[in-house]
């Protein structure tokens, strides 16, 4: 019986300690990205700016590129194949709420200030 | 028996890990002419956000400006003639010829010309000369549009454009067909314009940042219920020529670009419409004329940005609105 008994504690405390630690990890896991580039709906990647090493991401919509660089903590839309470059204009972004648009190409870069649940502008 | 309690334990932690991770789903939409984040809680947010996009593409296919057949683009190429239009588009454009009086002309959706002739639409930016701005201005003034049963007709050389209301009204109309699915919590980012349904699904209130007119980031905060958040401001489509910038928010008096002094305005309120129509004509009225607007009628709330970064806020605000964190500008209480 009392084997028995002891079984369960070690079964309760385990599914305790388990979901203690799935807690922590969700709540840590949704503030860590403070970028996401959404492609024609879908989320393509999502990181944490500050600290990203440089990089230069290719992004394709219907055969056309987009290049995105990465640098210094900052980002920008390098080069597009559209038709109105209104994002390459757009230069230089930090960390912010600004969203970098090319909407020729479905190309969505969100700045997601991680403590509000959306932005008015 | 006593093991009870600490399987329970063990239970219920496993039902708050579980919560912290609620069913929330999201939707990314390009319509009318920007983009749209739609995200939904609860076992009927699915269902709800297939229902709303359809609803917003629809909307987008009666209001688009860039699409030739759209009901709107239908009634420009028909100026003098009475145009059938849906219940949609007649209310929408009744709804703003009413807002062009209340407003005292400050929005006006007949001033499409002008927004063209400047190369909003296009892109191909130009400084229309005062000639041209004075003849195209001519045919401007929405109380001229008429609209009978469902019919909207315009007078001969004028173009009218929704663009300052219809992503207002798509997020009433969205959110109504979110309710009508069952959610009962969802925010709805339609480029810029923030509608809620309902509150957060912990029972808490949504957090709005409002947009930095002068920088990246937001000045500050604003805990909401459900409602309508709308911000205009000269940072969202604009060129710059020898120094200068042009933005796309006009003066209907001018057929310039609005420089009133406000360089962010934010309306709050139960209707979108009404919100997205106010933000817009409080930018070209100015800090005066919005805050003798909004005491002559309080049915909305407004948070105002001058050139000089003084915050005005409407006094039912004064608990829920926040600067940010580090942000020293003065905030004033509109009574």
């Amino acid at each position: 019986m009392i084997r028995n008994q002891r079984f369960w504690v070690a079964v309760a405390a385990f599914v305790f300690l388990s979901a203690v630690a799935a807690s922590i990890i969700l709540y840590f896991s949704r503030s860590e990205s403070t970028v996401r580039i959404i492609q024609d709906g879908k989320v393509v990647t999502a990181f944490e700016l500050e600290g990203h090493p440089d990089e230069e991401l290719v992004f394709e919509y219907e055969g056309r590129k987009n290049i995105v660089e990465i640098k210094d903590g900052r980002l920008r839309m390098r080069s597009a194949d559209c038709p109105d470059k209104l994002c390459e204009r757009s230069g230089w972004c930090g960390k912010g709420s600004l969203p970098l648009i090319c909407l020729p190409n479905r190309l969505v870069i969100e700045f997601t200030a991680s403590d509000t649940d959306a932005v008015a502008r | 028996m006593r093991l009870r309690p600490l399987i329970m334990l063990a239970a219920a932690s496993l039902l708050v890990s579980c919560g912290s991770s609620d069913a929330q789903k999201q939707r990314v939409l390009y319509s009318m002419d920007t983009y749209m984040t739609f995200t939904a809680y609860g076992e009927n947010a699915d269902k709800g956000l297939s229902a709303a996009a359809d609803v917003i593409s629809e909307l987008d296919g009666k209001w688009s400006a860039e699409n030739e057949n759209s009901e709107i683009n239908v009634v420009n190429i028909h100026p003098g003639q009475a145009v059938k239009v849906s219940t949609d588009t007649a209310s929408l454009t009744a709804f703003a010829k009413d807002m062009y009086i209340i407003t005292d002309g400050a929005l006006d959706i007949s001033l499409q010309s002008v927004v063209k002739e400047w190369g909003f639409t296009s892109l191909e930016h130009h400084i229309p000369d005062d000639a041209r701005l004075a003849s195209l201005l001519k045919n401007t003034g929405a109380d001229r549009i008429e609209i009978k049963d469902d019919s909207v007709t315009i007078p001969e050389g004028m173009t009218i454009g929704l663009g300052s209301v219809a992503k207002g009204a798509a997020g009433d109309i969205a959110a109504e067909e979110l309710k009508r699915q069952g959610v009962e919590s969802a925010i709805l980012d339609l480029g810029g314009n923030i509608r809620t349904v309902g509150v957060k699904p912990d029972g808490s209130e949504w957090k709005v940042g409002i947009r930095d007119p002068f920088g990246d980031g937001i000045f500050g905060v604003l805990l909401v219920g459900e409602t309508n958040i709308v911000t205009s401001g000269g940072y969202e489509r604009y060129f710059e020529l020898d120094g200068k910038r042009y933005w796309h928010i006009l003066d209907p008096e001018t057929g310039r670009p609005a420089e009133s002094g406000i360089v962010s305005a934010t309306a709050v309120g139960a209707e979108g419409r009404y919100c997205d129509a106010l933000s817009t004509s409080m930018f070209v009225m100015g800090k005066d004329k919005a805050i003798e607007f909004w005491r002559s009628r309080r049915d909305f709330d407004l948070i105002l940005v001058t050139d000089s970064r003084e915050v005005l806020i409407s006094e039912p605000l004064k608990e829920s609105f926040f600067l940010q964190d580090g942000c020293d500008w003065s905030v004033t209480v509109i009574e």
